[in-house]
């Protein structure tokens, strides 16, 4: 994903990191799961996929964020939405991600 | 943009049973080899014998895989099960019939229990073939893994059925051709119709999944399906009508089609990202080398190579030992471990994550005890086949000592796992999410 312009923005991914995939043991934001975060008046959106269609962590992973964002950010209104285009590969994982399973 | 869907994950009581039956399927069947050594000496059909096979292909190795198949056939079709009802009478009826089942054998009862036993299991069969068929149907992608699980039902169907049809038979005698000649059709169709095109299935999502190399090209995987069932068809209508000298091309094109799926598992592990070095991975591929001893014994059970009977009796025994003892318990073993731990922690964790800092599934077991029973579990196969093949009391023995501390330290994980109690979490306190 494009990195955020605004700090809220840069504040949510830094959050959204604490969101661990438990099969692979790395954040989903290293893992490149966060395609879109955007933070408009009171309103913030997030946009994120997963590894695999039909993964059975898709509720999970939308609540988990949810959750963690709305107790960060008690002021905004958080949307979550889980999306499957542009479809993930593992190519989208970063440089920190792959240090990250390279230690596990 | 397509938004997704929510998890399609059934309940938990659907999918653990299946584990906790499974491991005490494996410490029975690992039992019974302690006081069977003595079966290894002769023909394969065998009460002791043919026990042991049934509680590993039924207690242990179906049961497993339908507990499992509960919980991935919807990451695999994208959709619900289609009736969680359904899976547990089928689990029901897998259970009470493979007791009775191994009983009837092991003291060669071959009346109305054997019957009932019987018809237990095709019922069972019944109920998952049509769970299976009408979740796939739902489906909103069709793909190659779903032919291969799809078919594997039907043709564990058409197991169950000649199954019943021979245990009717035991007393009925209304079968044209001697009982042995059946039971040729019923293990192959058994272990490569619905064992070996159900792990080729779940295995080529799975495992690409396991080691995140994401490559599409399926060709491999489409030539094996119509390989492997084209055999299936054409050993099925010979081995009841024609009696041809075609055994060994059939037993060819089976081979052909595994080999295509582990060159189409050779390309995932070259695009892998992940090391394949847990122990549940490293078992697979375990499981996956050890394949190719029955590869092997195909041709040598299905050719007229006029090896002396009492080497071929030696053969054959190790070719079912190859395939129960070796390849798919080889596979459940590591398997297990790649899925429980997740549902577990999934049923366990799903609704703190975001809110609390969880463990992982991998922190759900003990690594140690995993990596002990691997090892015992190699020791114990390679002595079970050697005393088969030497026909050594000792061996034979050594090997179901090594069988029974590999599945005790299996069920006291898994047991671990499913016993788990949600842990007290710590809440998080915002800051930076790598420290």
């Amino acid at each position: 994903m494009e990195a955020p312009t605004t700090e809220t923005g840069n504040e949510v991914l830094e959050t959204l990191k604490f969101i661990i995939d438990p099969e692979i043991g790395i954040n989903i934001v290293d893992l490149g799961l966060v395609y879109k975060v955007s933070h408009e008046a009171n309103r913030l959106h997030v946009e994120l996929t997963l590894t695999t269609p039909g993964c059975p962590m898709s509720s999970t992973i939308v609540t988990a964020a949810e959750q963690i964002l709305q107790n960060r950010f008690p002021e905004l209104a958080v949307a979550v939405e889980l999306v499957w285009v542009p479809m993930w590969t593992p190519e989208r994982i970063t440089e920190a991600g792959l240090l990250q399973m390279n230690s596990i | 943009m397509s938004t997704a869907t929510v998890s399609n994950s059934p309940a938990k009581w659907v999918v653990l049973p299946h584990y906790a039956f499974a491991a005490l399927a494996f410490v029975a069947l690992s039992v019974m080899l302690l006081f069977s050594t003595d079966a290894f000496s002769g023909h394969y059909f065998h009460p002791k014998l043919l026990a042991l096979t049934h509680v590993a292909a039924l207690g242990w190795a179906t049961m497993t895989i339908f507990g499992a198949l509960y919980q991935l056939l919807p990451v695999v079709l994208e959709g619900r099960l289609y009736s969680e009802r359904m899976a547990v009478w089928a689990f029901g009826l897998l259970g009470a019939g493979t007791m009775l089942l191994a009983y009837c054998f092991w003291n060669f009862q071959v009346g109305w229990l054997l019957h009932a036993a019987a018809c237990m299991l095709f019922l069972s069969f019944l109920f998952f073939t049509i769970n299976v068929v009408q979740t796939a149907r739902q489906a909103p992608k069709w793909t190659i893994e779903a032919d291969f699980i799809v078919t594997s039902a039907i043709w564990l169907l058409l197991t169950g059925l000649i199954g019943l049809l021979m245990a009717l038979n035991f007393t009925l005698a209304f079968l044209p051709q001697e009982h042995v000649h059946y039971l040729k059709l019923h293990a192959h169709l058994g272990m490569a119709g619905w064992f070996l095109l159900l792990i080729i299935g779940v295995g080529a999502k799975l495992i690409p999944m396991f080691l995140l190399a994401h490559h599409t090209d399926t060709q491999h995987l489409s030539k094996a399906y119509y390989l492997i069932n084209a055999a299936l068809v054409f050993f099925t209508f010979d081995h009841l009508f024609f009696h041809s000298d075609l055994l060994p091309l059939y037993a060819a094109m089976v081979a052909a089609g595994i080999v295509l799926f582990l060159l189409y598992l050779r390309q995932a592990y070259k695009a892998k990202l992940r090391p394949a070095t847990d122990p549940g991975m490293k078992q697979t591929f375990v499981a996956l080398g050890l394949l190719l001893l029955p590869l092997v014994l195909v041709f040598v059970v299905s050719s007229r190579l006029g090896l002396p009977q009492a080497l071929l009796s030696s053969v054959y025994l190790v070719y079912g030992v190859s395939i129960f003892l070796g390849f798919l318990s080889a596979i459940i073993l590591g398997q297990t471990f790649k899925t429980l731990p997740f549902i577990v922690w999934m049923h366990a964790y799903e609704n703190q994550v975001g809110r609390f800092k969880t463990p992982l599934p991998k922190d759900l077991f003990s690594e140690g005890l995993l990596r002990w029973q691997n090892a015992s579990y190699l020791l114990g196969f390679v002595l079970l086949v050697a005393g088969v093949l030497l026909n050594r009391q000792e061996l034979l023995l050594g090997g179901a000592i090594g069988f029974t501390i590999t599945s005790l330290l299996f069920t006291a994980n898994v047991f671990q796992l499913l016993l788990h109690k949600t842990q007290e979490l710590k809440p998080f306190t915002y800051g930076s999410a790598n420290n």
